[in-house]
């Protein structure tokens, strides 16, 4: 089959490649033109524009930042819109708020042109290796007929629901981390204020009930100090907006995530700016009085 | 532009000042009372903007202003060189100062002047007005404010009057959950919350948020005022203005979170005092 795939950075680069190894015919584009490179040198070919891509496609991907990079990359100037037949079935990769994907959604079916949001969890590695979650909002006759081509990307695809479904159950996913990071950083901190030393705290943790996969991760991360980028701090506060926008829309209180979504934002307020989640640890610390307090 | 529960007052005001008026609202029915006290009802914004020196819109929310001001036929078309736009809506800070810029790259002042004091203080003329924007563009509207309202200051430049009145937000909303919660503490308790306030406004607690809507909590008396659905607005625009500056607000987005809650509860319509059913809820005491 041939497949367009738009947007070529951390995640879109190898989920591409996965593509190509799958035995698909690639066409890419990217707002850098240089981010093609590494997919050309696998086979691919380079399209000038995302409408001139979208034209010789059955399926289109897009994996980009923003929920106007969406809009953009689809409805803009040279978007997919302006090449994509009827039929042509768009599958949005990103996260972005679920009332963005449907309004997106809806311009498209004008059309006749399908798409399916279907946002990721699993990270860089996850999308190297081919093994993504795939949570999917929009028909599920639609879903059926492209679960195929998700097989080269992802090793569980879950139908959620109609459209915009996929984008809340990326929501939630992402509530549930930020809410749990604030947890283990608030744990670790609790456990020094009170003169035990965090690593064996972990150790004894993660074995238990409150084991986890972020507990794992960002544990450890938080005890060896690598505040450096692993997890983009900066996607989860831009996640975290999705959740608290989501929220207002749809009148629900979600205090923790809240509460949390504030060490994100006074993260950001600290010198420096590509932080990993785990950073999140100094914000509560230094809300006791750590480094550097007393006994 | 904009003439709901705050904007009639407000052109009112401004005709009695002496002022020829020209007024667009969505609603065509908005105009009328303007109509009949001598105002000059207009089809579009940019029609009313037209030969104004100074144009005031009072709308809900960010993209209503973007809307009425950039939006066809809006207050851009129909905007003379040198006019000044006053916005006096609730917004965010950081849309306000790009809209102050796209304005003023057609020769278009713009001061942001959100105001406090609710419809009592439209009707009466005694608003507090936050003013944001230069110097001299203040000097030469506060003649018109002083039509609307007693307490106008000038802030600081474009958006700073937008930066006060979300201040104003934090504070009130973090002083209604806290007498909401104080209440509530006295009527788990099974002791009488309106002698706990009689108490309390004797003492360190007073506020004028324990007189107003502590009065409303114990008595009630949930009919607006100001309503839930709004507050919950402007405690959106109190954590985005956060985020994007990277401000930790801890009790802002708590309070925003319950003010979800009671709206989602379908109380969006009543008084915002009426978070207090949200805390009643959580600590199982029946509405």
């Amino acid at each position: 089959m041939k497949i367009g795939f738009v947007g070529l950075g951390a995640m879109g680069r190898p989920m591409a490649q996965n593509l190509i190894r799958g035995g698909h015919e690639l066409c890419v584009w990217a707002r850098r033109a240089q981010a093609t490179k590494p997919l050309t040198d696998a086979g691919a070919q380079a399209s000038p524009t995302p409408a001139l891509l979208a034209a010789q496609c059955q399926v289109v991907f897009t994996m980009v930042t923003k929920g106007e990079d969406v809009e953009q990359v689809v409805l803009g100037s040279d978007g997919i819109i302006y090449g994509a037949k009827a039929g042509t079935v768009v599958i949005d990769c990103s996260t972005i708020a679920p009332a963005t994907t449907r309004r997106v959604a809806q311009v498209l079916a004008e059309k006749g042109v399908e798409m399916l949001d279907a946002p990721v969890s699993g990270g860089e590695q996850g999308a190297i290796e081919g093994t993504l979650s795939i949570m999917v909002g929009g028909k599920a006759e639609v879903f059926e007929r492209v679960q195929p081509v998700l097989r080269c990307v992802g090793r569980t695809l879950v139908h959620i629901g109609e459209s915009g479904a996929g984008q809340v159950a990326k929501a939630a996913n992402q509530l549930a981390l930020i809410v749990a990071i604030q947890g283990i950083a608030e744990a670790m901190v609790f456990a020094r204020a009170n003169g035990v030393e965090f690593r064996p705290v972990w150790e004894a943790l993660t074995k238990g009930f409150a084991g986890s996969r972020m507990l794992e991760v960002v544990g450890q991360r938080m005890i060896e100090r690598q505040f450096v980028m692993g997890i983009d701090a900066n996607l989860h506060l831009k996640d975290s907006l999705i959740v608290l926008q989501c929220a207002h829309e749809s009148r629900t209180a979600v205090p923790g995530a809240a509460l949390a979504a504030q060490a994100f934002n006074a993260l950001f307020a600290r010198p420096g700016t590509r932080w990993d989640s785990a950073a999140i640890l100094k914000v509560v610390e230094e809300m006791s009085g750590f480094p550097g307090r007393g006994s | 532009m904009g003439l709901g529960i705050m904007g009639q007052p407000m052109a009112l005001n401004l005709l009695k000042g002496g002022h020829t008026l020209r007024v667009y609202g969505r609603r065509a029915e908005s105009m009328l009372p303007l109509e009949h006290a001598g105002a000059t009802a207009c089809a579009s914004a940019a029609e009313a903007t037209r030969g104004c020196e100074a144009i005031f819109t009072m709308v809900a929310d960010t993209p209503d202003v973007e809307q009425v001001i950039f939006g066809p036929s809006g207050v851009a078309e129909g905007a003379a060189r040198g006019s000044v736009v006053v916005d006096m809506s609730t917004i965010s800070p950081v849309a306000t100062r790009s809209m102050a810029a796209r304005l003023a790259g057609r020769g278009i002042e713009m001061l942001d002047a959100p105001v406090s004091g609710g419809e009592v203080g439209a009707v009466n003329g005694t608003l507090s007005i936050m003013v944001g924007g230069k110097p001299e563009v203040f000097d030469q509207a506060k003649p018109l404010f002083e039509c609307m309202g007693k307490n106008i200051v000038l802030i600081g430049a474009n958006g700073a009057g937008q930066v006060a009145k979300a201040c104003n937000q934090i504070v009130g909303a973090v002083a209604l959950e806290s007498v909401a919660e104080g209440l509530t503490l006295a009527r788990k308790n099974g002791v009488d919350p309106g002698k706990v306030r009689d108490a309390l406004l004797g003492g360190f607690a007073w506020s004028r948020v324990l007189e107003i809507h502590g009065r409303r909590i114990v008595e009630r008396d949930f009919k607006p005022g100001f309503k839930a659905k709004l507050h919950q607005k402007d405690l959106r625009i109190v954590t985005e203005t956060a985020a994007q500056l990277g401000i930790g607000l801890p009790q802002s987005a708590l309070i925003a979170q319950h003010l979800n809650a009671l709206v989602g509860m379908g109380c969006g319509e009543e008084d915002s005092a009426a978070v207090a059913k949200v805390l009643e809820i959580l600590s199982g005491l029946k509405l």
